[in-house]
């Protein structure tokens, strides 16, 4: 099998050889990026930090026994911080009573604008309302821009599979969020 | 490219070709070429939820955060030693002398712990946040995942 190039590659091994610099760079590169995806994982930025942190001390532990080619450092991140939120999703199943209160959707009142937190926030509680696996397939192809081919693989799905994902997920977003229209404001990717 | 599997790339994965798969790229900006309105129809629709979506704020690490990071991260990379052969960044002596304790006692998890007790004020901040961090990886071993299916 071919070896799979990784722009990571060069951090990671300084970061082996012990560099801090190196070191500080991949921190400053992936803990935004790991945030991000246990954040609209789990819903939740205090639980999407401690992902965040636990992600990188174990890329730290490993990063000595890396092996280039591979897989990407950037795919093995995500696999770590999909599993640690696999962990804290089920532990919320196993604790979850009736009385969990449902998220509520306030829609787009008569008076409510589309500022940029609106939107925001409508978009959010429309993703949290997705079932997972469509949460997590949108998550990573679309806000974590990974390729169709390395998502499917971390889902440990067909790329058919995940484009169903994809598909239904998408559909179902578009119906909560029809009213927002194409000049919606918000932060760019 | 036919017209099913552009519509099925274009409700998958939105308007935006980055996102489309990359060995299907160019035959679907083909087809967009080929047949202009009824594919531009597809886009724009799916181009108003691409928006709608690039609202959506996650939750970005704060100054404190990346300072937890950075801590967890030398604290890994100053255990790194007594098994890798990695030399502790910027500890200097006391780097050395709590190395050598860890040595000793061929215990390194205690004696980071002990250390802040062992050399009281003479830890800077930085050592102690490293003894914290320690037993903080030492927490994510107990609990570890399968990490070892793409490493060497």
């Amino acid at each position: 099998m071919a070896a799979i190039a990784d722009p990571d590659q060069e951090l990671v091994t300084r970061v082996a050889r012990g560099d801090p610099e190196a070191m500080r760079a991949l921190v400053a590169a992936k803990l935004p990026r790991m945030m991000a995806l246990a954040g609209r994982l789990l819903g939740d930025p205090v639980e999407a930090e401690d992902v965040a942190q636990e992600t990188l001390l174990r890329a730290w532990k490993q990063a000595p026994r890396w092996a280039p080619g591979k897989a990407r450092f950037d795919t093995w991140l995500h696999r770590v911080a999909l599993n640690l939120c696999y962990d804290r999703l089920r532990r919320r199943r196993e604790i979850a009573t009736d009385a969990v209160p449902e998220q509520v959707d306030e829609g787009a009142g008569p008076d409510r604008g589309l500022l940029a937190r609106d939107v925001g926030l409508r978009v959010d509680a429309a993703l949290q309302r997705l079932p997972g696996r469509q949460r997590e397939a949108i998550v990573l192809c679309h806000y974590q821009e990974l390729g169709n081919i390395e998502a499917a693989g971390l889902m440990g799905v067909s790329v058919e599979a995940l484009e169903s994902l994809l598909s239904r997920g998408r559909r179902a977003l578009r119906a909560a969020l029809a009213d927002l229209g194409p000049g919606a404001e918000g932060e760019g990717r | 490219m036919k017209a099913d599997r552009f519509l099925t790339i274009v409700e998958a994965y939105g308007a935006d070709p980055a996102r489309w798969p990359e060995a299907e790229r160019e035959a679907a900006l083909a087809y967009v070429a080929e047949t202009g309105a009824a594919a531009e129809a597809l886009l724009a629709e799916a181009r108003a939820l691409d928006a709608g979506l690039a609202g959506h704020a996650a939750p970005l690490p704060d100054a404190a955060a990346f300072t937890r990071a950075f801590a967890g991260a030398e604290a890994a990379l100053a255990t790194a030693p007594r098994r890798q052969g990695f030399r502790r960044p910027g500890l200097g002596w006391a780097g050395f002398r709590l190395d050598r304790f860890r040595l000793a006692s061929g215990a390194g998890l205690m004696a980071a712990a002990c250390a802040g007790v062992m050399f009281g004020a003479t830890l800077t901040d930085r050592l102690t946040a490293d003894a914290q961090a320690d037993a903080v990886l030492y927490q994510s071993t107990l609990s570890g995942i399968d990490d070892t299916e793409v490493l060497g």
